[in-house]
């Protein structure tokens, strides 16, 4: 074998790690993208045996963007094991508590139910924001794609766009603007 | 109080109509004060100065549109349709460059008599304003108690939704 095949090899069963921006992505489509590499299924070496997974890191969790009146829908249920002890708790209430809880939920409800999902779930690295410590940030060597664009906000269009930008139609010749 | 009067009824072209004022030594606010009654809705119009051998004039005159030369205007059949129908534009929530133009600066919608769309497409327009509102796509074109910016809002709304045009009432 020589030593070009050889480094392939490695290279092959080596563990990645990838870095997806959760900026206005929703958590559970990402977790559908996100799942495959944390359980090595998206390698073509793929075997139930083998221990081919990736790292994830999950950067700006906070920001993640959830659709229409999801925030206050979605309920999060738990259950102390004691008499009246179940607690529902709303997207956006347990987002304020802790950032990073509805991506790690969302990942770890589609994991695989068997006794690899503790471990998977344990290459999913999750931030709030863009702040990743250095023995982490060392290891990233790629990039996932996001699944949807992140809009731009009116005031954050430079003033020469906005005024040069094609207009629709144009106002009554007494039009008062405000 | 000349001042308050402008600031609440801006002409089309502000800083021509400031330029003009500020000519004006201060005493002159009391000869001009009923020139801005005697209008109905004060300041649609600039006013002008000129000299003619000793007499001034002064009088009103429409200014030509600021965005004439950035009209998209379609030819032909399709001209005849509303704005919108015409271009045949699927416009998202998140297009806001194309939404800001049918509102005003304290985030309403214009009337259906300044923008001239069809019923249908200002329906349309007016419910991805309020899905562009909610989403703090606009944070700048608000009522002057808003807080502008959306991570300041209160409980679930400071946190970044989206919306799928496709739940629009057709
Ligand atoms: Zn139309």
């Amino acid at each position: 074998m020589s030593a070009a095949r050889r480094v392939q090899q490695w290279a092959t069963f080596g563990r990645m790690w990838y870095l997806y921006d959760g900026k206005w992505q929703n958590p559970l489509e990402s977790a559908d993208k996100i799942v495959p590499y944390l359980d090595g299924s998206h390698k073509p070496i793929f075997h139930p045996l083998n221990d081919s997974g990736d790292h994830v890191v999950v950067i700006n969790s906070r920001d993640i963007a959830l659709p229409g009146d999801e925030w206050e829908k979605r309920v999060y249920f738990h259950h102390t094991g004691y008499a009246g002890g179940a607690t529902w708790t709303l997207a956006w209430q347990l987002h304020e508590a802790d950032p990073t809880m509805i991506i790690r939920k969302t990942v770890y409800n589609k994991l695989s139910k068997n006794l690899l999902r503790r471990g998977r779930l344990a290459r999913l690295h999750i931030f709030p924001d863009d702040k990743v410590p250095d023995s982490i940030l060392k290891n990233v060597s790629a990039q996932m794609r996001q699944l949807r664009p992140v809009p731009r906000r009116l005031d954050h269009y430079p003033q020469e766009e906005l005024e040069n930008f094609p207009k629709i139609f144009d106002w009554p010749k007494d039009h008062v603007i405000n | 109080m000349l001042g308050r009067v402008i600031g609440t009824f801006l002409p089309r072209l502000l800083p021509a109509t400031h330029s003009t004022l500020a000519t004006y030594p201060p005493h002159a606010s009391a000869l001009l004060r009923p020139l801005h009654t005697s209008h109905s809705r004060c300041l649609k119009e600039i006013v002008v100065e000129e000299q003619e051998g000793g007499d001034t004039v002064v009088k009103g005159q429409y200014l030509p549109s600021p965005n004439a030369h950035l009209l998209v205007k379609p030819d032909g059949e399709a001209g005849k349709a509303c704005p919108l129908c015409a271009l045949d534009l699927d416009v998202k929530h998140t297009d806001v460059l194309i939404l800001s133009q049918f509102m005003r600066s304290d985030g309403s919608v214009l009337p259906r008599r300044v923008t001239g769309l069809c019923s249908k497409q200002q329906r349309r327009i007016t419910w991805l304003v309020i899905m562009a509102q909610k989403a703090g796509l606009m944070p700048n074109l608000a009522p002057a108690t808003s807080k502008r910016d959306p991570s300041r809002r209160y409980g679930s709304k400071k946190f970044n939704r989206y919306f799928d045009e496709n739940t629009l009432p057709k």
